[in-house]
């Protein structure tokens, strides 16, 4: 059903139109980041004249701690999580398609149950429970649950997956003696590479992109992640350096961008097969 | 004997101990904590002394005498309200222009899921503050029609108006859910239809919708959810604060100040527990309701 001429070219009209309003923002944004601070409220062009890349120095050390340290702090906190979703994740999910166990289903109910429950109700027992544990100020509570299989999303994206691997496999394997064990690092594993591909690419994400729990966790400066450390250039509202901002604002995307740029394709399944964000 | 592997010959299932870190975290860090919350909206607690017990006195003050709750219900409400109807209208909407068979389908695609996977960051929340503000990009742009806007994040008239625009913004990810369910419907439907003299409208009306009611039920509760969920744009937009004048202080934010600003961790917890008793009570309405509206094919 190809539509004809007139028509494909309104369609292509709204389109283009509808990108244009979208993105403008942030490329608004990424031309900003190379003004010269007087000229970031007057101009509306995409184009900075002149060329100012200092605003990218300024906001590297515009802060008592150099931003290089969020980004480092960023990168721990994101990789650590990113391990332990995929490994914790990936065990849960195989136990409950590919192992037979009493309460089995029950437990599975139990994921998918706590996929409905917002972060705000176990949010205060936890914060007390990390604050006496002496983890304030450390990346460890945004780390050990990630090892602990607290993302139920991602347990039900690598669960649909291991449904699909057919049981001859894991009968060839148990015929030839292998543990259940070896069948989930063998066979399961390699087969799901594109799910754990799919599962880490996003749990980087949200990790990076995450505010609230280091918000609520981190408090020393020196531990700050990429997204504290933008929001201290909003609170020293005193100097207003937006161009410095923008820079940085423009650096704490760069991550995200990549993925975008060279996943692009795997992102758009995860979300089309499992409705992820 | 399907699937059965060995293991279980030597006493505790294989599969008990690949659930072990599940088990900690569901008991250590979910349902432990979830009870623990629970029991701690019955009392005064505030970080520092030790919990007293105070009965329904947080409940009867969040449901009965605190102003602000029901402002931020307010707040909160309206939020959901303007900003999941229209996000997924621009979803549909597009899906809609983009599944016919148009060219260059995977860059438009792209380009319009790009805002969904940076929006949730503190970049794009300080870039929105910075563009609605009075001397703002936006009220720039609308100076070269010569129309002089507010300052929209300061008026207490508009601020709920660009976090509403911020989430609508977003429409890509449900359009890219909404494309994986045009892709799937049937085909022969539409040829006969056309045959038989339907007019595009019609076809929409009577045949689109109706098959895509699971997809669009889908989307809804998802994004409803995500919207009562929202904490990291009003935080960054209002400074932490809610403001101007309470106009963007969602439920969650307020709850983060109770619990965080001003310790009082069991008036938090009984906030926490009515946000998850209103999120499962429009969950099950919206099921409820779906009888009534959701066509599965039989």
């Amino acid at each position: 059903m190809k539509p004809s001429w007139p028509r494909s070219l309104l369609a292509h009209a709204v389109l283009c139109a509808a990108s244009l309003v979208m993105l403008y923002p942030l490329l608004w944004m990424l031309a900003s980041s190379f003004r010269p601070n007087s000229d970031i409220f007057t101009s509306i062009s995409l184009w900075p004249d002149p060329f100012a890349p200092g605003a990218y120095r300024r906001g590297w050390s515009g802060l008592q701690v150099s931003f290089g340290t969020f980004f480092n702090n960023s990168l721990v906190i994101a990789v650590l999580a990113v391990i332990g979703n995929v490994t914790t994740c990936s065990l849960t999910a195989f136990a409950v398609t590919r192992l037979r166990f009493r309460g089995r289903d029950v437990f599975f109910a139990l994921m998918l149950g706590t996929m409905m429950v917002p972060y705000q109700v176990t949010l205060i027992p936890q914060y007390i429970l990390f604050l006496h544990l002496d983890w304030v100020n450390t990346a460890l509570p945004l780390v050990v649950p990630k090892f602990l299989a607290v993302d139920a999303f991602f347990i039900f994206l690598l669960a649909q997956f291991f449904r699909g691997i057919p049981r001859e496999l894991d009968e060839a394997a148990v015929m030839d003696g292998c543990s259940a064990w070896r069948i989930y690092w063998n066979i399961a594993l390699p087969l799901a590479l594109p799910a754990l591909g799919t599962a880490a690419i996003f749990t980087f994400i949200f990790t990076w992109d995450d505010f609230f729990g280091p918000l609520v966790y981190l408090n020393d400066i020196e531990t700050f992640t990429v997204q504290l450390g933008l929001r201290g250039f909003l609170d020293s509202s005193g100097t207003s350096d937006w161009g410095a901002m923008f820079a940085m604002a423009v650096l704490t995307l760069l991550p995200v961008l990549a993925f975008f740029l060279f996943f692009q394709r795997t992102l758009i399944q995860g979300i089309a097969t499992t409705g992820l964000k | 004997m399907a699937g059965r592997p060995t293991a279980r010959r030597r006493g505790i299932p294989a599969g008990y101990i690949f659930l072990l870190p599940w088990f900690l975290g569901f008991f250590g860090l979910t349902l432990g904590p979830a009870l623990a919350s629970l029991a701690l909206s019955f009392t005064n607690y505030d970080l520092i002394g030790t919990p007293g017990w105070v009965g329904l006195a947080n409940y009867v003050r969040i449901l009965t005498a605190d102003s602000k709750v029901a402002e931020s219900v307010r707040v909160t409400l309206l939020y959901v309200a303007l900003s999941v109807p229209f996000k997924l209208g621009f979803a549909l909407a597009i899906a809609m222009i983009l599944n016919r068979g148009i060219a260059g389908l995977p860059l438009y695609r792209a380009l319009f899921y790009l805002p969904s996977l940076l929006g949730a960051s503190v970049a794009i929340a300080t870039l929105w503050r910075t563009v609605f503000s009075g001397d703002g990009l936006l009220n720039k742009v609308l100076l070269q029609f010569g129309i002089h806007g507010p300052s929209w994040v300061s008026d207490p008239d508009t601020a709920i108006y660009t976090l509403v625009a911020l989430s609508v913004w977003q429409f890509g990810s449900p359009m890219i859910i909404f494309l994986a369910g045009l892709r799937q419907l049937p085909r022969d439907i539409y040829e006969a239809a056309s045959l038989d003299g339907a007019t595009p409208w019609y076809q929409f009306w009577r045949i689109t919708t109706p098959l895509l009611t699971p997809v669009i039920f889908f989307n809804l509760v998802v994004q409803t959810i995500d919207a009562f969920k929202a904490f990291t744009p009003a935080f960054i937009i209002s400074g932490g604060t809610g403001g101007p004048i309470n106009a963007t202080l969602f439920y969650t934010l307020y709850l983060y100040q109770e619990a965080f600003g001003y310790l009082r961790m069991g008036y938090a917890a009984a906030l926490a527990w009515l946000l998850v008793i209103a999120i499962a009570g429009v969950t099950a309405l919206a099921f409820l309701s779906a009888r009534r509206w959701v066509h599965y094919e039989a």
